[in-house]
C-alpha cells in the first residue's frame, strides 16, 4: 500500500523532470527560437535574479495578496448569500433563476464595466477577483445548504436549538463539504483573475511583470513569472487540499 | 411511590385528535391518555400512522381538529423534556461530531452551564454502555452502538417523555434484545413516561404496561390491552409467562384480521 504510493509518487515526479529535460532539449538545439523560447535554465536564473533583487519577490507578493483577499471575499460573501439563499425555498425559487444567468457571465468580461465604475484601481482589480470567485462558491454554499438531512432540522427542533445555533452547528456543518470543493474552485478562478486584472490594470504584479516582459521581448523574465504562478497555484491548492482533510476528518475516520 | 405515580393524572393526553395531511385522511378521531411513568407502546401495519401519532405528541405536528397536551397545557412546538429518539439513528446523528460532541449538542441547546459537562456528557455515555468511545465518529460506531449514542443525546435532556419510533427496527435480534432490557431500566430509573412504536408485537408487550394497536386508512385506534405482567421484565421468563403468550395471540389474532 505504501510502497504502491511511494512508487506512483516516484513516477510522477520522474515525469516531471523528463519534460524540464525536454524543454531544455528543444532550447539547446534551437528548434523554438530562444527570444521566444528560453530554457529551464536561463528562465531558472532570470526568476532566481528577479528574486534575489527583490522586484519579482515583490510583485510575486502583491499578486498572490491579491489573490487571497479577493478570494476570501467571493467566500464570505458567497457562504452568506449562500446560506440565505440555501436555507430558503422561497429565496431559492425567486433568486435562483437569475443567478443561473449571471453565473456563466466570463468575469473578465465584466472588467470593462468594473473599470467603468472603479476606475483602473486596486478596488477594480478586487472587485473583478470577487466577483468571478464569487460563483462557484456561492453555487456550492447553496447546494450544501438545500441537501442538508431534514432529519437534523428535526433533531434540532426536538432538542430545541435557536435558529442561529440551527445554521452554525447543524447547517453550516453539514455543507462544509460542498464549500470547501466550492474554495477549491473559486481559489483557481481567483488566481486567474487577480492575473488578468493586474494585465488589464497594470497594477504591480505577476500579471503585469509577464505583460511588460512579452512585449519586451524578455522570455526568460516572462517564463519565470509564468512559474511562479505555477508554484503558487500549486501550493495553495495543496494548503487548501490539507486544510480540507483536516476539517473532513470525520469523513475518512472509518 | 411509582405505583402512585402510576394511578396519577395524565402527562400526555390525545382528546378527539384528526389529522389531514395533503388532502390524505392520517389520523381519525384519536383519543389516548398517558399516564405519569407509563410504558406505552404501539403497534399495528405500516401506513396505520404509528409515526403520525408519535410526532403529534411531539409537537413536530399540529392536529387538524382536537387537541394534544401535555400536563394540561397545549403541544404547539417541541419541548425540550421531551425526547425524541428516532428510527435511522444514521440520519439523526451529526456525523462531523464525535460521540461525545452529539451529546453535548443536547446540553448546548439547553445552555447548560460548561462547567461540569464533560463529566456529565462520560456519565451518560457510560450508561449507554458508550464508556470510553467519546472521541469515536458516529460512522466508526456500529448500528447498536448509533443508537445509542442517540439514547444517550435524548437523556441529556434529561426528558420526563421519551418518545421512541421503532428504536430497534433496523438491529439484529440480539442487540435487540440488549437495548429492551437497557431501554425498560432506564425509564424505570428515571421515572420517565415512555411512548414506543414498534412493528414488532412480543417487543410490545415485554416493555410496555399498556398496547394499543392501530388500524390503517384512516390510522384510528382499534385494541387496547393492559399488560398484567410482573413490571421487573426477563427475556426468558416474561417471554414464557401464559399472560405473555396470551397476549401475543390477541394482537396476533388483531393483526391478522387487520391485514385480511
Amino acid at each position: 500500500m505504501k510502497i504502491d504510493r511511494l512508487l506512483w509518487t516516484g513516477a510522477s515526479l520522474l515525469f516531471f523532470a523528463a519534460l524540464i529535460w525536454f524543454w531544455q532539449f528543444v532550447s539547446d538545439n534551437r528548434w523554438v527560437s530562444p527570444v521566444f523560447l528560453p530554457g529551464p535554465d536561463r528562465a531558472w536564473n532570470a526568476m532566481m535574479r528577479g528574486l534575489q533583487t527583490g522586484d519579482l519577490g515583490l510583485r510575486w507578493i502583491a499578486t498572490i495578496e491579491r489573490m487571497i483577499y479577493g478570494w476570501l471575499l467571493a467566500s464570505l460573501a458567497g457562504i452568506f448569500l449562500g446560506a440565505v439563499i440555501g436555507s430558503s425555498e422561497m429565496a431559492r425559487a425567486y433568486i435562483g433563476p437569475s443567478l443561473e444567468l449571471m453565473r456563466p457571465l466570463p468575469a473578465s468580461a465584466v472588467v470593462p464595466l468594473a473599470i467603468a465604475l472603479l476606475g483602473l484601481s486596486e478596488s477594480m482589480v478586487l472587485g473583478v477577483i470577487a466577483f468571478g470567485a464569487l460563483w462557484p462558491m456561492l453555487l456550492a454554499t447553496v447546494h450544501g445548504f438545500s441537501a442538508v438531512e431534514p432529519r437534523l432540522y428535526e433533531v434540532s427542533r426536538a432538542l430545541g436549538l435557536s435558529r442561529s445555533a440551527v445554521i452554525f452547528k447543524i447547517s453550516l456543518p453539514s455543507s462544509m463539504p460542498d464549500i470547501l470543493a466550492g474554495m477549491r474552485l473559486s481559489l483557481t478562478v481567483a488566481l486567474i483573475l487577480a492575473v488578468v486584472g493586474e494585465m488589464l490594470a497594470s497594477r504591480e504584479g505577476l500579471g503585469s511583470h509577464i505583460m511588460l516582459a512579452a512585449r519586451a521581448f524578455r522570455s526568460a523574465d516572462l517564463f519565470a513569472g509564468v512559474i511562479l504562478l505555477g508554484v503558487t497555484g500549486l501550493v495553495s491548492a495543496l494548503l487548501l487540499g490539507w486544510f480540507e482533510s483536516w476539517m473532513l476528518r470525520w469523513r475518512e475516520s472509518r | 411511590m411509582l405505583e402512585k405515580q402510576h394511578a396519577g393524572s395524565p402527562v400526555l393526553h390525545i382528546d378527539r385528535v384528526n389529522l389531514t395531511l395533503g388532502g390524505h385522511e392520517i389520523l381519525r378521531d384519536i383519543n389516548l391518555s398517558i399516564r405519569e411513568g407509563e410504558f406505552v407502546c404501539v403497534v399495528g401495519p405500516s401506513g396505520c400512522g404509528k409515526t403520525t401519532m408519535l410526532r403529534l405528541l411531539a409537537g413536530l405536528y399540529q392536529p387538524t381538529s382536537g387537541d394534544v397536551t401535555y400536563r394540561s397545557t397545549r403541544m404547539t412546538h417541541p419541548r425540550q423534556d421531551i425526547a425524541i429518539v428516532f428510527q435511522d439513528y444514521g440520519k439523526a446523528l451529526l456525523p462531523w461530531r464525535t460521540a461525545h460532541g452529539n451529546v453535548s449538542l443536547a446540553f448546548e441547546a439547553l445552555n447548560a452551564p460548561r462547567e461540569g459537562r464533560d463529566d456529565k456528557i462520560e456519565q451518560l455515555l457510560a450508561k449507554v454502555g458508550l464508556g470510553g468511545q467519546g472521541k469515536k465518529y458516529p460512522n466508526q460506531l456500529s448500528g447498536g452502538m448509533q443508537q445509542r449514542l442517540q439514547i444517550a443525546r435524548c437523556l441529556a435532556q434529561t426528558p420526563s417523555v421519551l418518545l421512541m419510533d421503532e428504536p430497534f427496527g433496523a438491529l439484529d435480534a440480539m442487540t435487540r434484545q440488549g437495548l429492551q432490557d437497557e431501554i425498560l431500566s432506564i425509564v424505570r430509573g428515571t421515572g420517565a413516561t415512555a411512548f414506543f412504536v414498534t412493528h414488532d408485537l412480543e417487543e410490545a408487550i415485554y416493555l410496555g404496561d399498556r398496547v394499543i394497536g392501530l388500524l390503517p386508512h384512516p390510522g384510528r385506534v382499534a385494541i387496547e390491552v393492559e399488560v398484567n405482567l410482573p413490571r421487573d421484565r426477563n427475556q426468558l421468563t416474561t417471554r414464557e409467562d401464559p399472560e405473555f403468550l396470551r397476549l401475543r395471540r390477541q394482537l396476533f389474532d388483531f393483526i391478522k384480521e387487520a391485514e385480511s
